[in-house]
């Protein structure tokens, strides 16, 4: 009993870590996303195209793998292209770009279906009072397709958290990779993993009530 | 006051509106009937660029509408425009609603907004729904917040475009009531639909279009009890 509760004290030192980088993560991807759902949405072609591609590359290949890339690929192709060291001062940093950039495709679906489920009755109310596309937007468009989205975000926020483990592999010492470091050292595998995995649970749980809290709210604000 | 000429609108092959010429004086209330799918509500979406037009100008005081060099914000407060399917904004209040585009696009201070909304609610006969969300109104209270909203901004003349067709029965007369008390005040309506007693009793021509033209027109009399084409006769032998 004693070796569990220590793996998941052991493991609870990795939260804040992880809590990081999936909250900037989070809020790279929400950024980024948004960019990308306004360039699929665009008028001019190139900018559709180029949406396209960086969601397709970014949903079809492993985030694993775009870690990979990202630590240790583009260093070495930096020093060899333009001649100067790099390497990653800072590992959380490799979490942050992987991370957002790789939820940014996700978000940014997540944005376009929102505001494409705004009905188009919605924005010709607006344009023929006389406002702006840029004031449709702001006040018509976005806050309802914001209560639409909150509940995916809520999700993909939960998601990050569980694909952030892949960041142990890197050197990046979050909950996954402190219970790796113990059962090393102590030969506890089934006690540290356990250890890991409750306090994902713990985390998990905690936010998917959190995103059901603040749905039945926002409904109730739309009864009122 | 609006002035069309050759107005022409196709989606792709389909010539929706095959040249329209007419000019609406102000102070005219003019009613658009027509089968669905004739153009009529295309017709109507043109006049504030909802649709932009193919072919042909459109006039409002004498301006160009359809122009690459007009603001067409600034063109789109002067036509309020009122809706089938109200397209009240969900997320906002009924004074929400109304004062919006006051604020935003007039500068109007909040209190005047507030007041001015105030105002209007009174006179659609809603001042104690101020306060309320769109989707705690039936849908004939609903459609009467979009003309006051629509009124909201001063519009020199007010499109319809089919105000009472999404409406259940008992429902239609509170909204017509409230157009024509607005027709009697003075204002210049553009009106799309398919009431025809409303039409004969409020309008003072009214277009019949069928094919994307303008095939018949005249003041209700005329047009209800004389009819000269032949397919104005057809389409009112079917709904009269």
């Amino acid at each position: 009993m004693q070796e569990y509760l220590h793996g998941i004290v052991i493991a609870l030192k990795g939260v804040p870590i992880t809590l990081a980088v999936s909250l900037v993560a989070v809020l790279i991807g929400l950024v980024v996303g948004l960019l990308v759902a306004t360039a699929k949405r665009s008028r001019f072609r190139i900018l559709r195209i180029i949406g396209t591609i960086y969601v397709d590359v970014l949903r079809g290949t492993p985030l694993l793998v775009q870690v990979l890339i990202l630590a240790y690929g583009v260093p070495q192709i930096i020093n060899s292209l333009f001649g100067v060291s790099f390497h990653w001062e800072i590992k959380i940093v490799i979490g942050f770009v992987a991370c957002g950039i790789n939820s940014s495709a996700y978000m940014a679906e997540i944005i376009r279906s929102g505001l494409q489920a705004i009905d188009v009755g919605q924005s010709e109310a607006a344009r023929s009072l006389g406002l702006s596309s840029r004031q449709t937007m702001r006040y018509i468009i976005v806050p309802q397709a914001f209560r639409i989205i909150v509940p995916a975000l809520g999700n993909e926020f939960i998601t990050l958290i569980k694909e952030t483990s892949i960041l142990s592999m890197v050197g990046i010492v979050e909950v996954t990779r402190q219970g790796q470091l113990w059962a090393s050292q102590s030969f506890l595998f089934f006690q540290a993993y356990i250890g890991v995995a409750i306090v994902y649970l713990a985390m998990t749980l905690t936010l998917s009530r959190l995103v059901n809290y603040i749905e039945r709210r926002m409904a109730r604000s739309d009864r009122s | 006051m609006i002035e069309v000429k050759n107005l022409e609108k196709a989606f792709g092959d389909l010539k929706v509106l095959r040249g329209i010429t007419e000019t609406i004086k102000e102070q005219e209330v003019v009613c658009v009937i027509g089968p669905s799918g004739s153009g009529k509500s295309t017709f109507l979406r043109c006049l504030n660029l909802l649709e932009e037009p193919t072919g042909g100008e459109i006039y409002l005081d004498g301006q160009k509408v359809n122009s690459p060099e007009v603001n067409i914000d600034e063109i789109r407060t002067k036509l309020g425009m009122v809706f089938q399917s109200f397209n009240l904004f969900p997320h906002m209040t009924v004074m929400g609603n109304i004062t919006l585009a006051p604020i935003q696009v007039k500068g109007m201070s909040k209190e005047e907004a507030d007041k001015k909304a105030h105002e209007l609610l009174k006179t659609v006969g809603l001042e104690d729904k101020a306060d309320s969300y769109p989707r705690s109104l039936s849908g004939g209270q609903q459609q009467r917040v979009a003309i006051a909203r629509a009124l909201a901004m001063d519009p020199e003349v007010m499109l319809f475009d089919e105000p009472t067709s999404a409406l259940d029965p008992e429902m239609v007369g509170e909204v017509l009531a409230v157009m024509k008390d607005l027709a009697e005040q003075g204002m210049t309506m553009i009106i799309v639909t398919h009431e025809m007693g409303f039409a004969r009793e409020v309008a003072d021509r009214v277009f019949f279009i069928d094919e994307g033209i303008i095939m018949e027109q005249g003041t209700p009399e005329q047009l209800f009890s004389n009819p000269q084409n032949e397919r104005t006769k057809g389409f009112l032998s079917k709904v009269l």
